[in-house]
């Protein structure tokens, strides 16, 4: 009887179903593509701010005497846990050296670096590792070195010496020295413009540390810090540092890296670290916000709908309960009927949803978005809440409502 | 003798300072036809509602088939109007997207199960048996109040109340209706309180009380 009551009323009042239902798919479209989106929005954001600098220093462990990293170690860092989330890195090597070009000598610090490594490492997909990589921001005017003999050279330090691309300058250290062709002037607008950046190779025999780098920055994919991030692994049950460890915390990633390089340690660059996290954790907030006003907004549609639709049936509810409709009974047949609504809302606001994160994806990303599973439930769940958060205030008046006032001849 | 149905001592209504009904004192006996008179406002409504379990009293005592009105829930007294009586209003009041079969069959699934097979039989002794798909609005003002008559029995209740149930139908109708009332009643044996101001409609109980401004003035037992 139930379903022939809802049926018929369904069939009578198309009007009325459609806005309820109109309003139900609006809400449920735009929380799908808000969080369709969201996880989209946050891994092309970890992308982009991936280029504002590495966020991870590997360095040698004091315990191994802070000498030097193995540079035979580097492609190690590609086979860890967390290779797919490690979108680059570059070793260094530093040494104080004088360096002399038309007349001139000045004191400063020669970096031997990869620029655009091309990394084969067995069993793993091939990439291009390099300063070239993790550093975008570094505007070189002229180019990057390509030969073993070719430097690129921090503008300020350019300015001492008084040289610009295609100077020669000569690069004087203990026991030896190295002619370097300077084929770009680089500005970063830090420390690095004091520096004359060469190739690590080159740079490992001039200082004759064959084999050795004084450090790598890597770049990684990482998830925000949140409390259970910051805590010390070494006071963890295992279970709770296994979930630490297969979360993507700056620092499991950084304790993944460390554990394959030999004597290290890998410590997170926290500046960068804790300001992606907090933009990231800003524009979840952000979304989720704008998914709750749009549910709200959509619950009072409903509301206002129901309420309409409501004053237009109080003769039909009064009837009910003069011949023994209990509360019960009256809220089973309008919450029935919202509930059927919202099951065909969820379903068009799921469709309606992807769409909408398409477009949204292709207009500002320019790229396209697969719509994950667990978008299919979460609309028909925000469906049912916007239809039961829009049906308390109608539902409590129908209730309220007195046979004997409505029915009175 | 029988025992009463309804009892009541010292029933009053108000609304707010209208006294509706002053402190009444009534007892009717199961399975009489009870005739309720009176001009506009002269407060019968408001007694068939009390009654009824559709309103609740302002003071006074109310039992009706042994059950204590004012001891009730909302929804003990929805299950009061459910299980024991059956309402017939002047509007016919039905549900205008439901046929008459499943007008009557809404009451049952209130009541308990809905079967359609009794529904139809209770239209048919209402003489509808042509007319069960037929929506409230395709039917004629007799032939809705005949669909609220079987939609009252249907339940087979111990007390039946109309409300002015011949008001809007004309005289043709309205005999055909008292007629199938007394039928039903002299069928299944429950007891009829009648709100009317028409004294030939009145004559078909076997007593009819007057209210005047809230108060029972005048009582009388109806010859035959």
């Amino acid at each position: 009887m139930l379903f022939r009551i809802l049926k018929n009323s369904f069939l009578k009042r198309p009007k009325a179903i459609f806005l309820i239902f109109l309003s139900i798919a609006m809400g449920s479209a735009v929380a799908t593509a808000f969080l369709g989106i969201a996880g989209e929005i946050s891994h092309k954001m970890a992308l982009e701010l991936r280029s504002y600098g590495a966020n991870i220093l590997i360095e040698p462990s004091a315990a191994e005497g802070g000498g030097f990293l193995r540079e035979e170690d580097l492609p190690k860092i590609k086979t860890v846990f967390w290779k797919y989330n490690i979108t680059g890195f570059t070793p260094y090597l530093f040494g104080i050296a004088e360096f002399s070009a038309g007349g001139r000598k000045e004191r400063g610090v020669v970096s031997g670096t990869w620029f655009t490594k091309q990394l084969e490492v067995p069993g793993e997909e091939f990439s291009i590792q390099g300063i070239k990589g993790i550093a975008p921001w570094w505007e070189v005017q002229g180019r990057w070195p390509e030969d073993a003999d070719e430097a690129i050279i921090g503008a300020s330090l350019a300015k001492r010496l008084n040289i610009s691309s295609g100077s020669d300058v000569t690069t004087i250290v203990r026991g030896g020295n190295q002619k370097f062709r300077i084929v770009g002037v680089v500005t970063t607008g830090g420390y690095e413009e004091e520096q004359l950046f060469a190739p690590l190779v080159t740079v490992q025999s001039l200082l004759q540390q064959q084999g050795k780098v004084s450090r790598v920055q890597v770049s990684a994919l990482t998830v925000p810090m949140d409390d259970f991030g910051k805590k010390d692994p070494t006071t963890m049950t295992k279970d709770e540092y296994e979930k630490w460890y297969c979360t993507a915390y700056v620092t499991s990633v950084a304790k993944n890296v460390e554990e394959v390089m030999a004597g290290s340690r890998a410590k997170p660059i926290w500046q960068i670290a804790s300001a992606e996290g907090a933009l990231l954790k800003k524009l979840n907030s952000v979304m989720l916000l704008l998914t709750v006003l749009a549910l709200g907004a959509s619950a009072t549609a409903v509301s206002t709908s129901l309420m309409a639709s409501m004053a237009e049936r109080s003769p039909e509810i009064a009837l009910m309960k003069a011949i023994g409709a209990d509360r019960f009974q009256i809220s089973s047949i309008f919450i029935g009927e919202t509930l059927i609504i919202s099951l065909a809302g969820g379903v068009s606001g799921y469709l309606l949803g992807g769409q909408l994160a398409e477009l949204i994806s292709r207009t500002v990303f320019n790229s396209t978005i697969a719509s994950p599973l667990w978008l299919f439930p979460t609309a028909i769940i925000s469906a049912f809440v916007v239809a039961i958060a829009g049906s308390i205030v109608p539902l409590r008046r129908a209730l309220l409502i007195e046979p004997v006032t409505v029915l009175k001849g | 003798m029988s025992e009463n149905i309804i009892e009541t001592n010292g029933l009053t209504r108000n609304y707010g300072d209208i006294c509706a009904l002053k402190p009444l004192d009534l007892q009717v006996p199961e399975g009489e036809w009870l005739s309720v008179m009176g001009h506009s406002g002269s407060g019968k409504s408001t007694l068939m509602n009390l009654v009824g379990g559709l309103d609740r009293p302002s003071a006074g005592s109310l039992r009706v088939g042994g059950k204590d009105l004012l001891a009730l829930t909302e929804d003990g007294l929805a299950r009061f109007r459910r299980e024991s009586v059956g309402i017939i209003f002047q509007q016919h009041h039905m549900v205008p997207y439901l046929t008459a079969v499943e007008n009557v069959m809404m009451a049952q699934y209130f009541h308990s199960v809905p079967d359609e097979a009794e529904a139809r039989s209770a239209l048919e002794r209402v003489g509808l048996g042509h007319r069960l798909k037929n929506r409230p609005g395709e039917l004629s003002g007799g032939e809705q109040q005949r669909v609220c008559i079987a939609r009252a029995i249907i339940n087979s209740p111990k007390l039946l109340l109309g409300d002015e149930p011949t008001g809007n139908l004309d005289h043709k109708s309205t005999i055909m209706v008292m007629e199938l009332l007394k039928e039903l009643r002299a069928e299944e044996r429950f007891t009829v309180i009648m709100v009317t101001h028409n004294q030939e409609v009145a004559a078909w109980g076997d007593r009819t009380i007057y209210l005047d401004d809230g108060v029972l003035v005048r009582e009388e037992r109806t010859a035959g």
